[in-house]
């Protein structure tokens, strides 16, 4: 859909050419009349085709300039230009009295700058790039809402229905502590509020599995210290990353860290690991490498999981873990600051 | 007992500041950011400030650097944190921040209103209250480990420092253990032991234990 503005301004480019056409009819009106009353050779059609060139110009640069924007058009504008200057070139030729038919030298010049131009630009190669190219921004725009929304989820359950029923959960507790005198209903009360409990607290590792909270606060590096606190075995974490990353690098880097680790936890238990999270130019690399037996399946349920995470991301995911000697991941996720 | 409360969620703050008076503390102000927060410490010298973690304009951890901030200004701050996760950072970077009282509970404990009131009290008059799922999380992660000092204590240590970590006296352990006092002092004397903690007062090696519980994590990351 063309913008209003688009609109707008082709609307005001057709007034100026139906101006320009009325105009240059009146001129050539005019000058025709004029050859009639005085008589003599008939000189109006050089008039005739002065004003007619640029007005086909005109309108086949407007043909032109309907191609999508990039190579093709630059084609079309070429190609288009030859044509009506040949064609006019031909006309002069035929109204000079013909003779040796040299408008075939600049007609063979044009044909083969546009040849050369074809060859060069290929439209189709260019027109794929710049369809890759932008579906690769529209792809990571998608997945940029994606991961706003899924904060703003986290906010709305954090202020929502999990403040309602935290609050609901006191309200209880203070009708609890006044029955003592009756202990049943107070052991009833008591269920209530267990129960209330026991939903805030799904709704906390719902929440946590969305978008945990320190992630969100603190930042990637954090976020993964307290993965690697909590993990069960002997973890580092080395990272001299400071700024914040867009949402949507630093979750799924996070993801990729849990992920890993809990794998490391789950088949190396008495093992160490070292993750390792830094910037190199554009790109994030996060490395999280275990001692442990090693021969992990890179075909895994949960290691392909993560390989589409980051490949939505142009990330690459590569597993290296050979036979006794231990496992390590790395993530290399574009991120421009 | 002289209370302040940063709380953005009016439901929430309502139901505290009832809950608080029905039990005759008062709360001589209330606000809804950190900047309030710093602005009703200095003005009314509480015994303790209740604190949400998030906390308007950022609603991320507002709240845990306003409290960090106040207990800076003033160091005989009590802090009692609530909120609706845990994070043992926070946690950590709280008892790295002072030598006064503090608190870390889910706010869903203000239900369990005698014990919620206990940490209050506690808090307030110096003591620690940590919310057992704060303690759980960190004796997953430590459990697990190798090499920690935490590794040569028994299950019923663990318990103990467990318990102590919380914020409970000997006593209120030796209930909930159902042992008697002895043996709860008898953990006790062997948690330090294991532990390597120098024999000074017993308060100050309570409050080392429990760091060590805490272990690394909560301390280094708050430096990083």
């Amino acid at each position: 859909m063309a913008s209003p503005q688009a609109q707008l301004e082709r609307r005001s480019g057709s007034t100026l050419l139906a101006a320009e056409v009325t105009l240059s009819v009146v001129c050539s009106l005019a000058v025709t009349i004029i050859w009639a009353v005085t008589g003599g050779p008939f000189w109006p059609m050089w008039v005739w085709t002065g004003l007619g060139l640029p007005i086909a110009l005109q309108v086949v640069w407007r043909r032109a300039w309907a191609e999508p924007r990039g190579p093709r058009r630059r084609l079309a504008i070429q190609g288009s230009t030859s044509v009506v200057l040949t064609g006019y070139l031909v006309l002069v030729w035929a109204m000079g009295g013909f003779g040796l038919f040299w408008p075939v030298f600049p007609a063979v010049g044009l044909a083969m700058a546009f040849v050369l131009h074809a060859v060069f630009y290929s439209p189709r190669q260019t027109d794929l790039s710049a369809r890759v190219d932008e579906l690769t921004r529209t792809r990571r725009g998608a997945l940029d809402v994606q991961s706003a929304e899924l904060r703003r989820i986290e906010r709305d359950l954090h202020d929502g229905a999990q403040a309602r029923l935290v609050a609901l959960t006191m309200q209880l507790g203070r009708a609890e502590a006044r029955l003592d005198d009756r202990p049943e209903t107070a052991e009833l009360i008591r269920q209530a509020r267990e129960e209330a409990t026991a939903a805030v607290a799904e709704l906390r590792d719902l929440a946590r599995g969305i978008a945990p909270p320190v992630l969100a606060d603190r930042g990637l590096v954090a976020a993964v210290e307290a993965l690697a606190q909590r993990s069960g075995i002997d973890t580092t974490v080395e990272s001299k990353l400071t700024q914040r990353l867009a949402p949507v690098v630093e979750s799924a880097a996070y993801f990729v860290t849990a992920e890993a680790l809990t794998n490391a936890v789950k088949h190396a238990p008495g093992a160490s690991a070292r993750i390792a999270i830094r910037r190199s130019g554009p790109r994030l690399v996060v490395e999280i490498a275990d001692d442990g037996p090693g021969g992990a399946d890179p075909r895994g349920s949960g290691l392909s999981g993560l390989r589409q995470r980051v490949e939505a991301l142009d990330g690459t995911l590569d597993v290296d873990s050979p036979e006794g000697i231990g496992t390590t991941i790395t993530a290399v996720l574009p991120c421009e600051s | 007992m002289r209370v302040v409360i940063a709380e953005d969620s009016v439901l929430l703050r309502e139901g505290l500041v009832a809950l608080l008076q029905e039990y005759d503390i008062e709360v001589v102000a209330q606000t809804e950011d950190g900047e309030g927060l710093l602005r009703i410490v200095a003005g009314h010298k509480p015994d303790l400030a209740i604190v949400d973690v998030r906390l308007p304009p950022t609603f991320t951890d507002e709240g845990i650097r306003a409290a960090l901030e106040a207990r800076r200004r003033f160091p005989d701050l009590s802090v009692l944190v609530l909120s609706q996760y845990v994070e043992p950072i926070y946690t950590g970077e709280l008892l790295a921040s002072g030598e006064s009282g503090v608190g870390y509970l889910l706010k869903e404990r203000v239900g369990e209103v005698r014990t919620f009131l206990d940490a209050v009290h506690r808090v307030a008059g110096g003591g620690t209250a940590l919310d057992r799922e704060v303690i759980a999380s960190l004796v997953r992660a430590q459990t697990s480990t190798g090499d920690d000092p935490l590794a040569e204590l028994t299950p019923r240590e663990r318990e103990t420092l467990s318990l102590i970590a919380q914020g409970r006296t000997n006593a209120a352990i030796a209930r909930e253990l159902v042992i008697t006092l002895g043996a709860v002092e008898k953990h006790v004397t062997n948690i330090f032991g294991k532990l390597n903690l120098p024999a000074t007062d017993d308060d100050h090696r309570r409050v080392l234990a429990v760091l060590t519980y805490l272990g690394a994590g909560g301390l280094e990351a708050s430096e990083s």
